[in-house]
């Protein structure tokens, strides 16, 4: 799941500064799983908003949509009518979705209210840590299902470096060190003979940007 | 609640406002007591700055 | 203007902050006059925006019970 951080109140307030009609637009996927842009949160910077307008004497008019998706068309075809209404629109969305609404509707200010921070799982309840880099050439088979670029401070893929210290990163005594966690496991799982093969350089030319996929079925098409 | 207290600090709202307490259903003391702190704090803290704008 | 007479709401689980508002009133104790109730199943229920929302509109202090 993408993860994300909301925004400071200070700085969404000064970003719709001088607008009066505000449609705030959540997302229920990922931002709706970290809690930071689903239905609920919503419905929160709402009514800080409403709050923070309030205490200055100014009366302003938001309007709250959750979308089940902003990076579906299909979705945002939704706000169609209702968008006109307003005069910006502030997406809760991550970054992906922010742009696909703008995009959509590029007759409007559409704003961020969220950090777009990594793609990670939840490690436990209110806590999300990083698990994949999106390198576009993975190397979990031979790494017992730990990925040394997401993992590992430096991304190293033929580790671990002299900086690792009983099984902590020299980065930080908080991180693990990502080859000592790929030792253990290939250990448990009786793979350590593949820790001895080496990688060669990554292949960077295929994290092309701005990516792109076209699947096989639709090729044709293009 | 610390949540909440966040969120409202954010909009400038003095977090003191909210707070929480625990009883049992026979605490009428407890009860009172808080409705009597609360109510202490708000004369203290003064109006709820929204509405103390409107007119 | 006249003296300022402060809103408080208090969020109250019907099973036990009620029962002690209640239980308070039976007893004749003398508590704030201020204090608006608002019953709940439980308090388990409250959420943050329903606080927001109680400053929103015009609550001064802002309590939950249970």
């Amino acid at each position: 799941m993408i993860v994300a951080d909301r925004k400071p109140l200070e700085q969404i307030s000064s970003m719709i500064e001088g607008n009066n009609k505000i449609l705030i637009v959540g997302c229920g996927e990922c931002v709706s799983v970290c809690m930071v842009g689903g239905e609920k949160e919503v419905e929160i910077l709402a009514s800080q908003l409403r709050m923070a307008a309030g205490k200055e004497g100014k009366k302003i008019e938001i309007g709250e949509a959750t979308l089940e998706r902003q990076c579906d068309k299909e979705y945002l075809e939704l706000l169609k009518d209702r968008i006109e209404n307003y005069d910006v629109v502030v997406s809760m969305a991550c970054g992906a979705g922010v742009q696909f609404l703008a995009e959509m509707y590029d007759h409007k200010i559409v704003l961020p209210a969220t950090n777009t921070r990594f793609i990670g799982v939840t490690e436990g309840e209110g806590v999300w840590t990083e698990r994949c880099r999106a390198c576009s050439d993975c190397v979990l088979a031979e790494t017992g299902g730990i990925c040394p670029v997401t993992i590992c401070a430096k991304g190293l893929l033929n580790g671990p470096c002299g900086g690792t210290n009983d099984g902590k990163c020299e980065v930080s005594k908080e991180k693990d060190c990502a080859w000592t966690l790929i030792y253990n496991r290939l250990n448990k799982l009786g793979r350590l003979d593949s820790i001895r093969e080496i990688f060669p350089a990554k292949k960077y030319n295929v994290q092309t940007r701005p990516g792109r996929r076209i699947h096989e079925a639709f090729k044709e098409k293009e | 609640m610390q949540y909440a207290k966040k969120l409202l600090d954010e909009v400038g709202i003095d977090s003191r406002r909210v707070e929480m307490f625990n009883m049992g259903a026979s605490d009428a003391q407890k009860f009172t007591g808080a409705s009597d702190k609360m109510t202490e704090r708000a004369r203290e803290l003064g109006p709820n700055p929204i509405t103390a704008k409107k007119p | 203007m006249n003296e300022f007479e402060p809103k408080v709401v208090a969020f109250c689980c019907q099973y036990c902050a009620y029962s002690a508002a209640d239980l308070a009133g039976s007893m004749r104790l003398q508590y704030s006059p201020n204090v608006r109730i608002v019953k709940l199943m439980c308090t388990g229920k409250v959420d943050v925006i329903h606080l927001l929302k109680a400053f929103e509109g015009g609550a001064d202090a802002v309590f939950v019970a249970g």
